[in-house]
């Protein structure tokens, strides 16, 4: 009986300090932090009837089939808009010389449809890249993008042409089945995309 | 750092007197298109003033634009917004920087093709900063 109490005793022992040696092996891993808040389902994105910048229409359909990092901006913007797209702009650019495969499409959303015609992010959207689109249409059209997705947008200082848009900072991420599956608040880095992308296109986090 | 101050004058009451620098001074001026083809551009640069006393610059006009106005990027929870800046002040020896997703200048209303741009820094009908700068067409 006492022999049989020191085998359980030895047992419990082993798989204790087993369980320790684990636990300070784990602590020794690696986390790997992301900038971006990742959501683990994703969200499936609204109906909304859009127009790409070569006039087409572009309904949901329109992000599945790839990754895209979305933006939502506008082409009148002098400042926080082509400082946001140069930084995704330049971050594709890093992951394609890094060898990423395949890579993330970049997306403007117009939050001012009233003097974004496709013509316009046409020329907007090329500028920063090849293979970006960009997006606009009717404004009640853009709001069940925005709203579905808890982005804020609205006119300021209204004078006639001369007028700004408040929106949103925030860059999307959407999965190739057209899910949002991770944001990136500003301030926007490039490194911190070149980082977090590859390892949520790759659904490790 | 790249100094592109053309002229510097200040015109206020016992700002000049033995100074060997330009009392008001702009630096790393740039003027560039958010992107190709776009009508307004954007100005960044540093204000440095050494005069003495503080200054405030009121009105900013070029003769290559229409309008020129003194903005800033606001960033609060997430949300960018721009607002004019009707007057700004600059104590005496301080720098005031215009950078991306900060305080900058819009240049609206373009006169001709870009090319060199100058800009004229006004406290008032005072003449306080006058600055030229080369075009840059591309943001990057």
């Amino acid at each position: 009986m006492q022999s049989r109490n020191i085998i359980i005793a030895l047992v419990l022992g082993i798989a204790i300090a087993a369980g320790f040696a684990l636990s300070l092996r784990d602590a020794r891993e690696p986390v790997v932090s992301l900038t971006a808040t990742v959501l683990p389902a994703g969200n499936e994105l609204p109906d909304f009837a859009l127009f790409d910048q070569y006039g087409a229409a572009a309904g949901r359909s329109v992000f599945e089939g790839q990754w895209d990092v979305v933006f939502f901006g506008f082409t009148n913007c002098p400042d926080i808009c082509p400082a946001t797209m140069t930084v995704l702009g330049q971050a594709r650019r890093e992951l394609d010389a890094r060898g990423q495969n395949p890579l993330p499409r970049i997306v403007l959303v117009s939050v001012d449809p009233e003097r974004d015609t496709p013509e316009a992010m046409a020329r907007y959207v090329a500028y920063f890249g090849d293979d970006n689109l960009g997006l606009t249409g009717e404004l009640a059209e853009v709001r069940k993008l925005t709203d579905a997705l808890g982005v804020f947008f609205q006119k300021a200082g209204a004078d006639g042409e001369v007028y700004g848009v408040d929106h949103s900072t925030v860059v999307l991420v959407i999965d190739p089945e057209g899910r949002l599956k991770a944001l990136f608040s500003a301030p926007h880095e490039v490194a911190n995309l070149v980082h977090d992308l590859p390892l949520i296109m790759a659904g490790e986090q | 750092m790249r100094l592109v101050t053309l002229i510097a004058v200040l015109a206020m009451a016992g700002g000049c007197g033995g100074h060997d620098n330009p009392p008001v001074v702009a630096t790393n001026v740039v003027v560039t298109a958010p992107a190709a083809g776009m009508p307004m551009a954007a100005g960044y640069l540093q204000i440095s003033n050494h005069s003495g006393a503080a200054v405030r610059i009121t009105r900013v006009s070029s003769p290559e634009y229409g309008s020129v106005e003194m903005h800033e990027t606001i960033v609060e929870d997430g949300i960018a917004r721009m607002r004019a800046i009707p007057v700004l002040e600059i104590a005496d020896g301080e720098t005031i920087i215009f950078e991306r997703g900060g305080k900058h200048l819009m240049l609206m209303q373009p006169v001709g093709k870009p090319g060199t741009v100058t800009l004229n820094f006004y406290s008032d009908d005072v003449l306080l900063l006058s600055v030229s700068t080369e075009f840059t067409a591309a943001m990057e």
